[in-house]
């Protein structure tokens, strides 16, 4: 057998995750993403501590619907590379990484799915480059500096979990986030177990691979003094002016970035998006409603055809 | 109570410093960075040598503190054990003794920091060390 990664990826991974591997040179790291399908592109973009495995149930079912979708590890998750320095990962860098995967494909017309981090950066990556992109649907995440969601005020358990040397110990030394973390934040706890929990633990195997788990959460602007205030301010303000047709698709049970406050915030900055859409889901509502929100996608996207075939 | 304690530098003859743990962001909350300052008077020692402690298992640990330019010393730090220099780690006890030397951390840090809600994160993702509740 010829030796490649994609036949030395282990076979729980490989049995959940069919697609052909294709690996990027972005912005000075090594960058996993899949390319599947013809027509115009969904990106599909994931946060912490998951990958591209998220979107595993969505992907054959927006390429039969006639869309080339591509999706991309972030640096640090899934298959792509993982540096072991904090200070490789700045949210400016993130949105830098998936500008250059996007120039290099040279994809345009692009619906973008941003779930969780991938909200801050596919939106930053949006608003600096709006000629490529058609449309946004924004799942579980946040694009304004404060006020931080009431979750991410709490010390039991948010900020217990990534505080100096406690997150490389819990998070690091015992994968807190990447397994139990994302166990905890499904609605089928007993489906998810048994299914995907392992690969998503498999994927981060050891402490130096799970560095972005706790990385990240300090990245989240919690007062004035945040490292990416400035960046979060000028996202708001970009978002508030942008008239791109969004969809607002939102976990019912959603504990991290409540529905109630963060979807109508979507709602108020962009009055125009169709939504908010609630379906069966905690923050990691792909695991429990993938075939759903593919549908809610599905459909949306073709309303915008419809609508450009009329004009 | 911890069972920490501050100890004078060990006698390392014989021993090597197993790499354990590290931080880079030592002050992503300030208040952590204060502590250390205090416990082993890096204002006035700076990087002269490491903190030590000795755990509850009685093995020492060398905190060594790193600074980067531009940001208030230290900026970060890595735990190290003290063990017999051709010998490996025993893990659980590694474990137990790093989960005592953060709770001793946190008890030092103080308020709004707690013992308690550290335990009962520890018990939440399931770590062996968190004492039952």
């Amino acid at each position: 057998m010829e030796l490649s990664l994609e036949n030395t990826l282990p076979e729980a991974i490989r049995a959940l995750w069919t697609y052909r591997p294709r690996y990027a040179n972005v912005n000075g790291w090594r960058m996993h993403y899949i390319d599947e399908g013809e027509g115009d592109p969904v990106v599909l973009l994931h946060g912490n501590p998951t990958w591209g495995l998220l979107y595993r149930e969505m992907v054959s079912l927006l390429v039969r619907s006639g869309r080339r979708v591509v999706v991309p590890d972030m640096i640090g998750f899934g298959l792509s590379e993982k540096p072991t320095r904090e200070h490789a990962h700045s949210l400016d860098g993130h949105a830098a990484n998936l500008t250059a995967l996007m120039r290099q494909l040279d994809l345009t017309r692009i619906m973008l799915v941003c779930h969780d981090w991938g909200g801050p950066t596919g939106l930053s990556f949006a608003m600096a480059n709006p000629a490529r992109v058609r449309a946004l649907t924004v799942m579980s995440t946040w694009a304004w500096p404060l006020p931080p969601a009431e979750f991410h005020t709490r010390i039991f358990p948010w900020r217990m979990m990534h505080a100096p040397l406690i997150g490389p110990y819990l998070l690091g030394k015992h994968r807190a986030l990447a397994g139990r973390g994302v166990y905890l934040s499904v609605v089928d706890r007993e489906k998810f177990g048994r299914s995907a929990q392992a690969v998503y633990e498999a994927t981060l195997p050891d402490p130096a691979s799970r560095l972005l788990t706790w990385v990240w959460p300090r990245w989240i602007p919690l007062d004035e003094n945040a490292r990416a205030l400035e960046r979060f301010q000028w996202l708001e303000r970009e978002l508030s002016q942008c008239k791109l047709p969004t969809l607002i698709i939102w976990g019912r049970e959603d504990e991290v970035f409540d529905a109630a406050t963060f979807s109508r915030r979507f709602k108020k900055i962009l009055p125009h998006a169709e939504g908010p859409f609630l379906v069966t889901g905690r923050h990691f509502l792909q695991e429990d409603s993938g075939p759903e929100i593919a549908d809610l996608i599905r459909h949306f996207l073709n309303r915008l055809d419809q609508g450009e075939r009329s004009q | 109570m911890t069972g920490v304690i501050v100890v004078e530098k060990p006698d390392l003859r014989g021993k090597r410093l197993s790499f354990a743990l590290a931080e880079d962001r030592v002050a992503h909350y300030p208040e952590f960075r204060d502590f250390f300052v205090r416990a082993f008077d890096l204002d006035r020692k700076g990087l002269t040598e490491p903190g030590f402690v000795q755990a509850p298992s009685g093995l020492g640990y060398a905190l060594i503190f790193l600074g980067r330019s531009g940001e208030p010393f230290p900026s970060g730090v890595e735990v190290h054990a003290i063990v017999d220099a051709l010998e490996p780690v025993a893990e659980e006890t590694l474990d137990r003794d790093l989960y005592a030397i953060l709770r001793w951390m946190i008890a030092g840090v103080g308020a709004p920091w707690t013992t308690e809600d550290f335990d009962r994160t520890g018990r939440l993702y399931r770590i062996p060390a968190a004492p039952p509740a």
